[in-house]
């Protein structure tokens, strides 16, 4: 049969080009999603400043040496750079993003270990977000990074997001400043001098005990409010919804409260012990709920 | 010889000589032809691999008989009388070369598609179910988990709005009704849409309509202070909204920079 070694080379020629076409397939995938990982290291004095900015990916910032600032990037491919400066004291840290890149492509993982007293700023779109045991002025914005404060001590922590829900724990002694859009907001054992948190659609937790002469002010516009703290609270509360409804498991002291008119079920306002921090609950429409733990 | 004489019979002579011995006339003319040479030498070494292939890497019969209708509704195979389910290369009258080059489309397009497949395997989750991820995940107390709503917040389209329905009858009816069609948008909203409109599709819609949210509580608490002048605290509402309106604006311009 004289075609048959014929065809059976052609066999074998596309068994062949199946073989190339899957070695050719992943060694195509894995060059343009190859990942390489950097680290640079910047040496810093006292009161340090710190700026992470990248378009895709997660920024985890944790204490280090009190002189030196080390930053390990995760590059998801070659489609991204990372651009480094440092003037004295200040340090930028960017992702730049190469033509045709994108949210996988695009992407860069920080991992930075500062100075625990260093300002910092950090922004990522997508996140995660998080820092840690810092005890500076803490900045952190992403349209949908979630957000992951915890262990703070001191100084101020400023939180931004759209939608990207935040989560803040154990911040003691803070000026704290967080606004979402659409975000929820988790507070768990967060004190301080000003503690304000405003999200227009997202709902705002707290749990914790308000501290002692601190002044919180937790509102939203359609999102409810809850507020869960132990027995032994020392506050000022005046909570109101213009159009929702609020409800209270404490035996509050009277108290006038000369922005709005008390009305059952829209509002409160009263103190428990001796109203050591001052506590404002405000929704446009959402629910205001103040839970005895 | 020529070329193209070498080039048709080729194949067969590598096949009935697996250890590349070829007749003399062959080898006198690929002694002075680079190109004959070259094709000679791929040939032996794809030969040589597609031996060494195992049992086991034999494809399906199916597979050569979707090959084979594929090639032959292409023109590029005819059905020869002695081997029907076996795919048959057109004879000479197509240029040998070119029909090689043809099956180098297979790895390529098998490239595309692994590549193709990767990138849909890996497209981002739509704009609200990427709200409820995080959202879940959050590390929320847990005595202050269970107490809330179990659903997470997604972000709140208008359409949404409606869902709010929820609330008590009397707190429905205080409300403030929220028009059914969304105004134009105004000069600064129309900036701002032209800016975010470079933005990936998916990224863009997110803005949209949580400009469109942001609105909706301006125009719904505009409305509630008209009628209301001397709630204060309506007033502040106001102010809120306009400033996370402002947040979202600011939140866009980072972006674009």
């Amino acid at each position: 049969m004289a075609s048959f070694p014929y065809v059976s080379f052609r066999q074998a020629s596309l068994r062949q080009v199946g073989v190339v076409a899957l070695v050719l397939a992943t060694w195509l995938v894995s060059a343009a999603f190859a990942e390489t990982q950097k680290e640079y290291s910047f040496t810093v004095g006292p009161n340090a400043n710190i700026s992470v900015d990248t378009q895709y990916g997660a920024i985890s910032v944790r204490p280090g040496s009190s002189i030196q600032v080390v930053v390990t990037a995760t590059l998801k491919s070659d489609k991204v750079e990372v651009d480094r400066q440092q003037n004295g004291n200040r340090i930028q840290i960017e992702s730049h993003l190469l033509p045709g890149a994108n949210e996988q492509t695009g992407q860069v993982d920080y991992e930075v270990l500062i100075p625990p007293d260093a300002t910092l700023s950090v922004h990522s779109s997508t996140g995660p977000l998080s820092a840690e045991r810092l005890q500076g002025h803490l900045t952190l914005e992403g349209p949908d990074a979630m957000v992951n404060v915890r262990n703070v001590e001191n100084g101020h922590v400023h939180v931004r997001t759209m939608r990207g829900p935040i989560t803040v724990t154990d911040v003691r002694n803070a000026y704290v400043e967080i606004a979402s859009i659409g975000g929820d907001v988790h507070l768990k054992s967060v004190t301080g001098p000003v503690v304000q948190a405003n999200s227009g659609s997202g709902k705002i937790f707290y749990d914790g005990d308000f501290g002692s002469g601190g002044d919180y002010r937790l509102t939203t516009h359609t999102g409810d409010i809850e507020a869960l703290v132990p027995a032994d609270v020392s506050a000022d509360f005046s909570a109101h919804s213009v159009l929702g409804r609020v409800q209270n498991d404490f035996p509050l002291q009277p108290k006038q409260d000369s922005r709005f008119s008390v009305e059952a079920g829209r509002s409160f306002v009263g103190t428990v012990g001796k109203a050591a921090s001052k506590v404002v609950l405000r929704s446009f429409s959402g629910r205001i709920r103040l839970k005895q733990r | 010889m020529t070329c193209s004489e070498v080039e048709r019979v080729l194949p067969e002579l590598l096949a009935d000589a697996p250890d590349g011995a070829l007749p003399e006339k062959f080898e006198a003319h690929v002694k002075f032809c680079p190109a004959c040479s070259d094709l000679i030498s791929d040939l032996k070494l794809i030969s040589a691999e597609a031996r060494q292939l195992a049992a086991s890497e034999e494809p399906a019969p199916r597979v050569w008989v979707r090959i084979s209708a594929q090639l032959r509704s292409e023109g590029l195979i005819h059905d020869p009388e002695s081997a029907p389910a076996q795919p048959v290369l057109a004879p000479a009258s197509t240029p040998p070369r070119w029909r090689w080059s043809a099956l180098w489309l297979a790895p390529v397009a098998a490239a595309i598609l692994a590549a193709g497949s990767y990138v849909i395997s890996h497209k981002p989750a739509p704009p609200v179910a990427k709200q409820q991820t995080p959202a879940t995940q959050a590390t929320a107390p847990a005595a202050v988990t269970a107490a809330v709503t179990p659903a997470p917040a997604p972000a709140r389209a208008p359409q949404q709005l409606a869902q709010k329905s929820a609330k008590p009858e009397s707190v429905k009816s205080a409300r403030v009704a929220r028009p059914a069609v969304e105004p134009a948008p105004s000069a600064e909203d129309q900036q701002f849409l032209s800016a975010v409109s470079t933005f990936t599709p998916a990224m863009r819609t997110t803005y949209e309509l949580q400009l469109q949210a942001v609105n909706a509580d301006i125009r719904e608490t505009q409305a509630y202070v008209d009628r209301n002048p001397g709630d204060m605290d309506a007033r502040q509402h106001l102010m809120d909204a306009y400033q996370l309106k402002a947040l979202l604006y600011q939140i866009a311009l980072d972006r674009i920079q």
